[in-house]
């Protein structure tokens, strides 16, 4: 392809551009002397041919030089005053703009410079003002909010500190990012812990890579993996919980471990155990013995005989119950988490296969009580040991068993001899943990295994878990009850509710569903949920949200609304239960309503039976609309959360807690707007709010508002 | 059957505590049955393969050789069919009896048990060895 030659004009026109604005005003006027001189030259020129008379040059060069002088002096004159009031002031205001805009530079443009420029020099200063104001408010603001942010980590900083409990944040590659005063503690034994090294430096790796892996497979932000890890060293036992820190700009997000030392606990734990087994052991024999012995001796009527023989019935009676009860809770209090059967197997499988050994897994879908890690260990051994015998291909399987679950090795060809069994049970798990052997997962676990023969040729290991429940999908991410807010600690809390800023409100957002719309002919409440607002924004982990037995019948219309029927609210706790717990729930705080005299009248009537007077301050959202948009707007939650942008998702509408969110955050944004006209505190709302009274009454008494 | 009836059952009783053989001994022989004992469970595997006892009265917990293992050769050995096994365990929890039973034990008492259970438990293995293999019994 020919490119098409760049035309000469267009490149001239780029070198103008370069010059500056005087040079090329300059270049104007130069450009009209001479265009003006050579017009008076041709002009003498032509009139001197014509002429014809050769004794006139004289007096036409004359003329000419005159009048050239002339018009250059002119010209000059002209230029140097447009020069000096129009392009220089020009100039002089685009580099003070430039100033301004580029560079932080303050002060008023200097106005006098730009006298023949009309309005252009007063505009200009405009803009730089608003340049200047805008730019030192979002300096303020950046530096107030760099503050607040400097202080919130601050005060984190300082309660992680003391918290007892380990906490440490990873990068994906285990590099420690941070550590608090419990975590250093506790991982430091010999070396101490330093941001940058490795948690694999203090922490045993596998099970750390193993959760990681877990985590990264179930691919859900909100997931923790619970595990039993041991320092490096062996000598202390960690319960650590594992969550990964969504970023989804990494491909190896980071982590965040939470620890807690439970050697102790543990220690204790097979200390007990091993006590008790040993106390059942002891005592059963010696009362087996006795009571056989007794047994052998014939019955001889005398009391004592007949009182002896009772005791040592009552005796063996005592050892078995005690015994069968200990057995029951064996796993009690055991600091060990849930384990997904099928993120054991695959792991497993995993392990087997890097060993060379072929696996066939099948996991029912369950959860064990298990140490997922020394579990692995122990029938990654055992299969190892199977597979060196020859029997190198198995099938491993978890199923259900009665209330807990079987893993089950599976080869084929004739069982385990219980001898060799016995002798590898007492071999370690692995080379670094040489005094821990696989008989002690087993006693831990409170389980035994056993060789079996199974039908057609095959044989295999079994080995029961104790505690097992079914899989129901993964389980809601937990919404992270980390709630803050350190504002609260800078208020000062005496202000009257009347002087109170909207944003510092606390406020208990609710909502109600009702059997019907008229509580005067006794229609009761269904559901009621509600939501805290604390410095401007929803906290959410503090939800109220519950179903009500309203001791009537729920009109089919109704439940057509809510959806909410008889069989649901059957057992749900009686309004006056609900309305006590909502009480406290609400105390101290402003209630907000989207319509609130319907929703207080609910409230209020049952305030003699429970004992406790809803006369909190109220704002009702119908009346912040009206103030903002009118009293002929159209105040409908709908109409109201559509023009402020906010959407209740499909299903969640009419739902109390899905109505409840759509009408705090519709209340945020009126507080928002209601601070642009400068309504700032509660008491200036409900100034405003009572000239709307007509349309409304207002709930607010003036006690209520004192508070 | 008149044949089998006859002939008195002959039971063997595995245990290495002296006290418990002693009663074990006593009860057994009055509710006229034969008796033997043997101390240890080195051995044992031999002398049941010699003698073919109809019911092995087998404690878990023995020396050098574990009841469990001893219950294992048993059942490996198909001549050993008829012999019946019941298993005496300090283990009395469920997973100890599902192990005892997954060995190829008939039945399980945990110590202490009852003298009626005891007798019970005798009684029902040594009728099933009866009904279960007639032929055997009288051989």
């Amino acid at each position: 392809m020919v490119r098409p030659a760049k035309p000469v004009d267009d490149w001239d026109m780029q070198m103008l551009r370069k010059l500056s604005l005087r040079t090329r005003i300059l270049l104007i006027f130069a450009g009209l002397a001479a265009g003006a001189v050579v017009a008076l030259v041709a002009g003498l020129w032509l009139g001197h041919r014509r002429l014809g008379s050769p004794d006139t040059v004289d007096a036409f060069v004359q003329a000419g030089v005159i009048a050239g002088f002339l018009i250059v002096g002119l010209v000059t004159l002209v230029w140097y005053l447009f020069d000096l009031n129009v392009a220089k002031p020009i100039d002089v205001l685009a580099g003070a703009l430039r100033a301004r805009t580029h560079a932080d530079a303050g002060g008023n443009l200097d106005a006098a410079v730009a006298r023949y420029l009309g309005d252009l020099a007063p505009a200009a200063t405009a803009a730089a003002a608003t340049l200047r104001e805008t730019r030192s408010a979002l300096a303020e603001a950046v530096a107030r909010e760099t503050l607040r942010l400097g202080q919130e980590n601050a005060r984190l900083e300082t309660l992680l500190s003391d918290v007892p409990v380990g906490v440490l944040l990873c990068a994906g590659d285990g590099q420690i990012a941070f550590y608090n005063a419990s975590a250093g503690e506790t991982l430091t034994t010999g070396a101490s812990i330093g941001l940058d090294h490795k948690i694999t430096d203090y922490l045993r790796a596998g099970p750390i890579l193993m959760a990681y892996d877990r985590l990264m497979r179930a691919g859900d932000a909100d997931a923790a993996s619970d595990l039993i890890c041991t320092t490096v060293d062996g000598a202390r036992v960690m319960a650590v919980r594992m969550r990964l820190m969504s970023d989804e700009t990494e491909t190896r997000p980071g982590y965040v471990l939470t620890l807690r030392d439970v050697t102790t606990d543990l220690a204790a734990r097979t200390r007990t155990d091993a006590l008790l087994a040993e106390i059942f052991d002891r005592l059963r024999r010696p009362v087996a013995n006795i009571g056989m012995l007794m047994a052998a001796e014939p019955e001889t009527g005398e009391p004592v005989d007949t009182a002896l023989r009772a005791e040592v019935a009552s005796l063996a009676a005592a050892v078995t119950d005690l015994a069968d009860r200990h057995d029951a809770k064996r796993l009690e209090g055991w600091p060990i988490a849930m384990a997904r059967a099928s993120d054991l197997l695959d792991a497993l499988k995993a392990r087997l296969s890097n060993a060379g050994i072929d696996a066939e897994i099948d996991a029912a879908p369950l959860l064990l009580r298990c140490n997922g890690y020394d579990l692995i260990a122990l029938i990654g051994g055992l299969c190892s040991r199977l597979a060196e015998t020859a029997h190198r291909h198995l099938r491993i399987s978890i199923g259900e068993e009665e209330t807990g679950a079987v893993v089950r090795l599976v080869w084929e060809g004739d069982p385990l001899p219980f001898a060799k069994l016995e002798r590898w049970l007492a071999e370690p798990v692995d080379a670094e943990r040489p005094q821990l052997r696989l008989a002690d997962v087993i006693v831990a676990h409170a389980t035994d295994i056993w060789p079996e023969r199974l039908d057609g040729n095959h044989a295999g290991l079994c080995l029961p878990i104790r505690e097992a429940r079914r899989e129901v999908g993964r389980p809601p991410p937990i919404v992270r009850k980390v709630v803050h807010d350190f504002d609260l600690l800078s208020q000062s809390r005496s202000a009257k509710v009347a002087d109170t800023r909207l944003e510092n409100l606390t406020c208990v957002v609710f909502d109600t569903e009702t059997t019907g719309l008229l509580p005067q002919q006794g229609d009761e409440i269904v559901q009621i949920a509600a939501v805290r607002i604390v410095n401007g924004r929803q906290v959410d982990g503090e939800v109220f949200d519950s179903l009500v037995n309203p001791g009537r019948p729920i009109p089919l219309s109704s439940t057509e609304v809510h959806g909410i029927t008889e069989a649901m609210v059957s057992l749900a706790p009686d309004v006056d239960t609900v309305l006590q717990r909502f009480h406290h729930f609400a105390r101290g705080a402003v209630l907000v309503a989207h319509n609130a005299p319907f929703d207080m009248e609910f409230l209020r009537r049952h305030e003699k039976r429970i004992g406790l007077k809803f006369d909190n301050p109220v704002l009702d959202t119908v009346l912040l609309s009206a103030v903002v948009y009118g009293q002929h707007a159209s105040h409908s939650l709908d109409s109201l959360t559509d023009r402020l942008g906010i959407t209740i998702p499909e299903e969640a509408r009419h739902t109390a807690i899905g109505d409840t969110r759509a009408t705090a955050e519709a209340y945020l944004k009126l507080v928002q707007i209601l601070k642009g006209r400068q309504l700032t505190t509660f008491g200036d709302v409900l100034v405003e709010v009572r000239r709307h009274g007509r349309l409304l009454a207002d709930l607010n008494t003036d006690e209520a508002i004192q508070k | 059957m008149p044949e089998a009836m006859e002939r008195r059952p002959r039971v063997l009783v595995v245990e290495d505590e002296d006290s418990i053989a002693i009663a074990l001994d006593f009860i057994i022989t009055r509710e006229g049955y034969e008796h033997e004992r043997i101390a240890t469970g080195n051995g044992a595997l031999d002398h049941i393969r010699k003698t073919h006892p109809d019911l092995v009265l087998l404690d878990v917990m023995l020396p050098e050789v574990s009841g469990y293992e001893i219950c294992q050769g048993v059942r490996l050995d198909p001549t050993l069919s008829h012999v019946k096994i019941l298993l005496m365990t300090a283990n009395g929890s469920a997973i100890g009896m599902r192990k005892g039973l997954a060995m190829g034990a008939d039945g399980f008492i945990a110590k202490p048990f009852e003298l009626a259970e005891l007798k019970k438990e005798v009684r029902r293995l040594l009728t099933a060895a009866d009904n279960g293999a007639p032929g055997e019994a009288g051989r």
